[in-house]
């Protein structure tokens, strides 16, 4: 099958005046049609800044993002905004992405009125209606402002104005990490429904494992930029490679007493290091167990350890 | 064991323009020495004002007492004066705060902000505080201790931070610690080095805890009892293990099963539960989970179920256990 879209050595820097905050740093990893790409790390990895990064929110530092053949960082802004109708994205807090003085109507048409798709205005509320329906919500919420809904279903706004363009590739960037647990599970259901019912393609950035796990086909795991690991999330889960994927697994709490007592668990040492001007060395070196001389001078590289399975570890198989 | 702390009949409300938001109705609960207690719920179920009920550090007004007791070594706290109150609070009894960045003083070096109370208490010299305050930082483990101590918040980590809020709360040699949401603001791995802290730190020195969190992961790891809190009141208590097997409450049974878990099937659909919580303005007359529960009969909506005993340490407030309830005609929807 054919990737959907490509990322090929995705670079994303900030200049913060003591030297280059290596947000992202030389990424690589294909999406495919269908599929659910799950992205994890700790905070400040820089998986959100790559989703942003993809979908040309930022300019990219250096690299590559193939879509339909075509490298979609050359284009210009114009021929950007034709293509940047297949791509979305769902933010991650449904209090700070809607406009508060916007109806629930003007929100979910504001992607018409920008590509002026329509120029009847009946057809224009109808397909608004059909939105609001699709992700659960009623006419009678068309008229009505944000600040009268709760969580869910502000995030369910949110998810019917990514809808409105019909896109291909939605980046959801932690849509359910500001809602209660309860309300998790309404969001998520409703976004593999769609998926299934739209053919819908997803960057699932998360920090939740158990979530990504639960809604991904496969899974990178990034660490201070660069990515450690990349399966099928069955085989990610089950086969971790890099020690920071066994840790990070190993960190979740499972909701169940009995497996809980008899665990053991790999409780990492220190926090994660700053990314402005990191050395010339594997990122995660300095909390490794397994660190040996290599690991201190060299960036490992990110090869196919088994098939479908890659890693960025010298390492990789022997420990 | 004895009772550590014993909450009877508590209820709390907030005075605001709308009306009377009643947060905390009527809950009893007890923690006994060198417990861990867990309150867990959805966000607005009253968990963290029952919290800072206990502390008293509610503001009031808005906030007010409605209602009941709360003993803590064989004293009642809703009956202490503000200045007796400053006493116990940050001496025998400490709070740890859901996000280290805010709850620490950015402008006064850590190793003062440690020790600020036991010199407001205690009146220990300048020498005696500082060397304390080493003793702390080391207790949580906070390399180079001597450098640390004369840093600001700002130059610590979120984790580092949350290690030196637990430091702050345990200077006094507490008798309990109430944990709100202590490690909501970290990453997993940074969760795992603080939890683990805390439970060393627990078979140290005894004390009890009370732990407030969404994360039913949490819960089982390191709570002993379980406090399971919808819309204001107590909807099932028991030990752990209790809560997780024997599940009695359909809320309780909901919120374990919307939460996935890394050893479930993927296949299997993630149960939601629908609808949102009551709005506590006017509280339901039944039972506050009727709305959203699959297996509500035509008695919940109008009557509050009463506690019903499963084992001595095992309680819920639910209508089907009511031995009549399987005659009931289910409600269809």
């Amino acid at each position: 099958m054919e990737p959907l879209i490509s990322v090929r050595n995705l670079k994303k820097y900030f200049d913060v005046g003591e030297g280059m905050l290596k947000a992202v740093d030389g990424i690589s990893f294909d999406i495919y049609p269908g599929e659910t790409f799950g992205l994890v790390g700790e905070s400040g990895c820089g998986k959100s800044t790559a989703g942003r990064t993809i979908i040309r929110l930022y300019d990219p530092t250096d690299g590559e993002l193939i879509f339909n053949g075509k490298n979609i960082y050359d284009l210009s802004r114009k021929e950007m905004q034709e293509v940047r109708k297949n791509f979305q994205m769902i933010f991650q807090d449904p209090y700070a992405s809607l406009n508060p003085r916007m109806t629930v109507e003007e929100i979910v048409g504001e992607p018409f009125d920008i590509h002026d798709i329509y120029k009847d205005k009946k057809e224009k509320k109808k397909r608004i209606m059909e939105l609001l329906q699709l992700v659960g919500l009623s006419d009678e919420h068309a008229m009505r402002f944000p600040h009268e809904f709760s969580g869910g279903q502000r995030q369910r706004i949110g998810i019917a104005r990514s809808l409105a363009l019909n896109p291909k590739f939605i980046v959801c960037d932690e849509p359910i990490s500001a809602l209660d647990v309860s309300i998790q599970a309404q969001v998520v259901n409703l976004l593999k429904e769609l998926q299934e019912k739209l053919g819908l393609t997803y960057l699932f950035i998360a920090h939740d494992l158990s979530m990504v796990r639960y809604i991904s086909d496969r899974v990178g795991v990034m660490y201070l930029g660069q990515m450690m690991e990349l399966a099928d999330s069955e085989e990610l889960y089950e086969n971790p490679i890099h020690p920071y994927t066994r840790a990070l697994l190993s960190a979740i709490p499972i909701p169940d007493p009995e497996i809980q007592k008899d665990r053991k668990r790999i409780v990492l040492q220190g926090d994660v290091p700053s990314p402005i001007n990191p050395k010339e060395a594997c990122r995660f070196v300095d909390r490794c167990p397994y660190a040996i001389e290599i690991c201190h001078k060299q960036v490992p590289e990110f090869r196919e350890v088994k098939p479908k399975h890659f890693a960025a570890c010298h390492r990789a198989l022997e420990i | 064991m004895e009772n550590l702390l014993e909450v009877k009949n508590l209820a709390v409300s907030f005075k605001t323009f709308f009306g009377e938001v009643e947060a905390v109705r009527n809950i009893s609960f007890s923690v006994k020495d060198s417990q861990t207690v867990a309150i867990v719920g959805e966000s607005g179920c009253g968990k963290s004002v029952t919290a800072n009920s206990i502390m008293q550090l509610l503001p009031m007004p808005p906030a007010f007492f409605k209602g009941g007791e709360i003993w803590f070594e064989g004293e009642n706290l809703l009956k202490k004066t503000d200045k007796e109150m400053q006493k116990i609070r940050g001496n025998k009894m400490s709070m740890i705060f859901q996000d280290p960045m805010t709850s620490l003083n950015p402008t006064i070096r850590v190793g003062k902000q440690i020790v600020e109370g036991l010199i407001h208490h205690h009146g220990i010299s300048k020498q005696e505080a500082e060397e304390k305050a080493l003793e702390m930082l080391r207790l949580v483990s906070v390399p180079q201790p001597e450098k640390r101590i004369k840093q600001y918040p700002h130059e610590f980590s979120g984790g580092m931070r949350q290690r030196v809020m637990i430091a702050l709360a345990m200077v006094s040699d507490p008798k309990l610690i109430i944990a709100d949401e202590p490690t909501t603001a970290l990453d997993v791995t940074v969760q795992a080095q603080i939890l683990e802290l805390m439970r060393e730190i627990q078979k140290e020195r005894g004390m009890s805890i009370i732990l407030i969190t969404h994360d039913l992961g949490i819960v089982a790891e390191m709570s002993d009892k379980v406090v399971v809190m919808y819309a204001g009141q107590i909807i099932e208590e028991g030990n752990t293990k209790e809560i997780f097997e024997n599940t009695k409450h359909p809320y309780t049974a909901k919120l374990l099963k919307s939460v996935p878990r890394l050893d479930m099937d993927k296949n299997e659909p993630l149960h939601s539960i629908e609808g949102t919580p009551p709005d506590l303005y006017i509280p339901p007359l039944g039972c506050p989970f009727y709305d959203r529960c699959d297996k509500a009969m035509k008695i919940c909506k109008d009557n509050m179920p009463d506690e019903e005993n499963h084992s001595p340490t095992h309680k819920s407030r639910c209508w089907l256990n009511h031995p009549l309830a399987k005659d009931q005609e289910r409600r269809s929807s």
